[in-house]
């Protein structure tokens, strides 16, 4: 329970602390932010430890009738591991690319405020938990979507807080009328809604799903999120291409598995249209992110797209898909923050944003470019990354659930990633070589580490998928 | 002693604020005697009304006072149910934090000594009035007491000396009288019908006749409404509201938003439930105009809030949405829903009032009234503008806040009576919420701030904005005692039939 609180308030309390000290105390405001984003992975390894040695931590607040109940499950404390762990990275990432950037003392501070909410939506044990922290996940976030301020910032971030607000207005009602049906929220003890007859179910999970959807970006509920790429880098790599957008993901396997329950899911008739909802996101996406010309747009639309692979696992609901599904939410994420990192790397120090300008790239900014390539072969799906593996299950998923269909939409969409990301990486480093090397200095270093650990990371992980399995097994065990 | 005190004590909250409106009128020069005088009577009141609630909620019975020792059908009843200590309690704790916030602070807004004394002369009796209004249990009161409240509410809207605070008030004055007239008038249907005034007798009488005489029953119910609709700014029936209440000066607003118009809604409330009753309310379709009522209330008041560039117009219009809430609750005739209507009622209540002292502490300070004109003043006064974002996150309804369990119930009670409209209404206006309160918000803290020397108000002003914030907060986070409060008063009005 100790470490549980740890775990949630270790990244508000660095928050506070950033927003405390004085403006201009720039290195003792980058010691908080190291030591308190450690400190919450450290506390979420901790926790995960106890979750997974099957020890139960606890802690429920009361509020009138209503409680706040925090308890991490196996899938929670997955989602907690993720999102502490990348955190550190892209602290030490927006060391170096935030350097010398405006308004430093805000996005530290918001920052760490989101650590903290995203734990909490991890580690949450009933929905109302949930939604709080859900919800004030968006509210630290937004100051993160306008850090420009200029007016597509505001735009933006105008754009970001309705989509989210109504989409957890969509929750707030889904909540209650579990409640009002089941008389408990609890995830602890079975699904909430198991043993109710699936008839006038059907709109619930369509609520909920239309919810929990805005941030898991299922089309047409993306718009937000190529909107929101003008915040700096790192939030675009670990907010909207890991954290945020994942609490989405993470929402609907919880109100599959935990609220509905696989066998009371299944016997609702939306149930047989949602595999197709996420095929279609996943095909629509890759294919508008392959006329996106903005090397941070394409690879928002690939978020959208990568996004329904986790969803179309779950809504298969079947125990490849899921494991799938929990797989590809660790797997994507180690990548997909790669991809945001390099394409950061580029406009600071090659200065370009444009994929049609980035001909000859490649040798000045030569690690950059091949852990691009990686992680862009880790996105199609090739065997040394580990997304090779996510991949698969989610594809013997779906011919388990008897859907061939759906693994072909896996196979052409990572026909279209190749076709849609590998010329980038080849004209990068064709051509004349026009800039001077330019990866050097302690910025470069600092940004740079994170992304070359991170791909060693996801090698090691598709060499031996074993170090993962355990905790994507105790999850399926969990519902299966 | 002790316990006659408490046997008069539905009395003594009404007359101890009447009575001390007398005493400021001759003690005018004496501004700092005055203004100890009513943050005085106010925490009299509160603890009084402390007593009230907790006996009242112990017995588990209503307590009935007799005024002059006369019994119900020839004298006039006083009776402090669990709905009417609720809104007690809320009222008088309220006003307490609002007369403080004005204490040194109000000579600017209404301009010298004088008129600050006859403000609040003003402002006790209305406060009286609200106070009487929760107690009463007799028609004609309720109609005494609703005319001594709208003149107060009008002094206090002119009390600034201002070209467009006259126009307000008489605005004001026009629709409130006419108002006045329907609810007189609905009062008068009914006692032709039934030959009584006192609530519990109307109730009994016209339950055994109401289908002989339909006709007058469906008037009565309708002056009632429109007459309370106008004195409590339903929309469309809100128009002189905007104006007024952001004419006036800012602990007026407070209280004119949070405590006045709640007022008439609990007289709304308790003449719907205590007087016509459930089955009649039934029969005439009452509930579903009040829900559709509420709906549009809350969607168009929201929507006109966002149009307003100044702070304090678009607070005003939000109360307007609001209102809508609290109808759309009184609409849904079951436990969870008018629980949550007088939970939200409570929270909004507090949450206004903090909402508008902010701003009014803000505007005072900078001398700007445009929302995009306070850009940064968040840094350069940070308490008030943390408990303006507080209350808008009461407002809004972000769980841990007092909005979210109000709503909460609300939803909860509307799906229970089947019916998903309401629901989808209240996170709509949730959201416009949000949009209006939050960008205000945004412009203070994210926005460069001007090189101007804006300040904190000073200590008792920030007193109150924390008093208030904070049970903005608490509401939120222990609603137990209130819950089951508000939970009693719902039962208590369901109870009749």
């Amino acid at each position: 329970m100790f470490y549980l609180v740890l775990a949630i308030s270790s990244g508000i309390i660095g928050g506070l602390l950033v927003a405390a000290i004085p403006k201009d105390k720039n290195r003792m405001r980058k010691y908080i932010v190291l030591i308190f984003s450690a400190l919450g992975a450290f506390f979420c390894w901790r926790v995960a430890a106890f979750v997974f040695s099957g020890e139960s931590v606890e802690l429920s607040i009361e509020l009138g009738s209503l409680n706040l109940y925090i308890k991490p499950d196996p899938l929670g404390a997955v989602f907690g591991l993720i999102a502490s762990t990348l955190w550190l990275f892209t602290s030490v990432y927006s060391f170096g690319y935030m350097a010398g950037k405006h308004k430093q003392r805000t996005f530290y501070a918001f920052f760490l405020l989101s650590l903290g909410m995203t734990v909490g939506v991890a580690f949450s044990g009933n929905l109302l938990a949930l939604y709080l922290f859900y919800e004030m996940l968006t509210f630290s976030t937004y100051p993160l979507v306008i850090h420009e301020r200029g007016p597509d910032a505001m735009k933006a971030g105008a754009k970001y807080i309705i989509y989210n607000l109504s989409g957890a207005g969509a929750i707030l009602i889904a909540i209650i009328e579990t409640y009002s049906l089941a008389g408990k929220l609890d995830f602890t003890g079975g699904p909430i809604l198991a043993g109710l007859s699936a008839g006038g179910l059907n709109w619930l999970l369509a609520l909920f799903i239309v919810g929990f959807g805005v941030k898991a970006a299922i089309m047409p509920l993306h718009r937000w999120l190529p909107a929101a790429m003008v915040a700096p880098t790192p939030v675009s790599a670990l907010l909207h291409a890991v954290a945020v957008v994942n609490s989405g993901v993470f929402g609907v396997l919880r109100v599959i598995y935990s609220v509905f329950g696989h066998e009371l899911a299944g016997q609702l008739r939306i149930s047989a249209v949602l595999p197709w909802i996420a095929a279609f996101t996943i095909l629509a996406g890759i294919i508008i992110a392959a006329r996106k010309d903005i090397l941070k747009q394409r690879l928002a639309y690939q978020t959208v797209s990568h996004l329904s692979y986790s969803l179309l696992g779950a809504f298969i609901l079947q125990e490849w898909g899921l494991a799938g599904a929990v797989m590809h939410m660790i797997c994507y994420s180690t990548l997909k923050i790669t991809l945001f990192f390099c394409a950061g790397i580029i406009s600071e120090l090659a200065g370009e944003t444009r994929i049609s300008k980035m001909k000859g790239v490649g040798p000045s900014l030569p690690v950059t470019m091949s852990m691009f390539f990686a992680a862009v072969l880790g996105m199609i799906g090739m065997l040394p990354l580990n997304t090779f593996w996510s991949k698969y299950y989610l594809m013997k998923g779906s011919v388990a659930a008897g859907n061939w269909i759906l693994a072909l939409v896996f196979i052409a969409s990572g026909i279209i990633n190749a076709a849609c990301f590998i010329p980038i990486v080849v004209n990068a480093f064709s051509g004349e070589k026009v800039r001077p090397q330019s990866e050097r200095g302690a910025r470069a270093v600092l940004m740079l580490a994170p992304i070359v650990i991170l791909v060693v990371f996801a090698i090691i992980i598709g060499l031996y998928p074993g170090i993962v399995w355990p905790g994507v097994e105790a999850v399926v065990n969990c519902y299966f | 002693m002790m316990s006659s005190a408490a046997a008069n004590m539905p009395v003594l909250v009404v007359i101890a604020p009447l009575f001390t409106a007398f005493v400021l009128t001759t003690l005018a020069r004496r501004i700092r005697l005055v203004e100890g005088l009513v943050v005085f009577t106010g925490i009299l009141v509160l603890i009084g009304s402390g007593f009230l609630a907790a006996d009242v909620f112990n017995k588990e019975t209503a307590l009935i006072y007799q005024i002059g020792g006369w019994p119900a059908p020839w004298g006039i009843e006083l009776k402090a149910g669990s709905v009417g200590v609720f809104f007690l309690l809320v009222a008088s704790f309220v006003s307490v934090p609002v007369s403080l916030f004005s204490v040194n602070n109000l000579s600017d807004e209404v301009g010298g000594k004088e008129r600050t004394a006859r403000f609040y002369v003003l402002y006790l009796l209305l406060c009286g009035a609200m106070y009487g209004m929760a107690v009463t249990n007799d028609l004609f009161n309720v109609f005494v007491l609703v005319e001594v409240a709208t003149l107060s509410c009008c002094g206090l809207v002119s009390s600034r000396n201002r070209p467009r605070a006259a126009e307000a008030a008489f605005t004001y004055l026009i629709l409130a009288t006419l108002g006045s007239t329907l609810i007189l008038g609905g009062i008068g249907f009914i006692y032709i019908i039934t030959g009584h005034l006192n609530m519990g007798f109307v109730h009994d009488e016209l339950n055994r006749i109401w289908q002989s005489e339909p006709h007058v029953v469906w008037t009565s119910f309708s002056f009632m409404l429109v007459g309370f609709g106008v004195k409590s700014a339903l929309f469309p029936l809100h128009v002189w509201l905007p104006d007024a209440h952001s004419t006036a000066p800012s602990p007026a607003s407070a209280i004119l938003s949070g405590i006045a118009v709640k007022g008439y809604l609990i007289c709304l409330l308790k003449i719907l439930y205590n007087v016509f009753g459930y089955t009649l309310m039934r029969a005439f379709a009452i509930n579903t105009i009040l829900v559709l009522a509420g709906s549009i209330a809350i969607i168009a008041g929201a929507v006109l809030a966002l149009m307003q560039t100044e702070l304090k117009r678009r607070l005003a219009f939000s109360t307007v949405s609001q209102i809508g809430y609290i109808i759309m609750g009184i609409g849904i005739m079951n436990t969870k829903g008018l629980s949550g209507t007088l939970f939200y009622l409570a929270g909004h209540a507090v949450a206004k009032a903090v909402l508008f002292l902010a701003a009014g502490a803000m505007i005072s300070a900078s001398g700007r009234k445009k929302i995009s004109e306070l850009a940064g003043i968040g840094r350069k006064m940070p308490v008030t503008m943390a408990a303006f974002t507080v209350g808008s996150l009461g407002l809004t309804g972000i769980p841990l806040f007092s909005g979210f369990v109000g709503k909460w119930y609300l939803i909860l009670g509307s799906l229970e009576s089947g019916s998903f409209f309401p629901a989808v209404v209240i996170i709509a206006g949730s959201i416009l919420c949000a949009a209006y309160l939050f960008s205000v918000v945004r412009v203070a803290y994210f926005e460069p701030a001007p090189d101007e020397n804006w300040k904190d108000p000073g200590l008792a002003q920030k007193i109150a904005l924390i008093v208030l914030a904070s049970a903005v907060l608490v509401l939120g986070i222990l609603p137990d005692p209130f819950l089951e409060l508000a939970g009693r008063a719902a039962e208590e009005l369901l109870a009749l039939k």
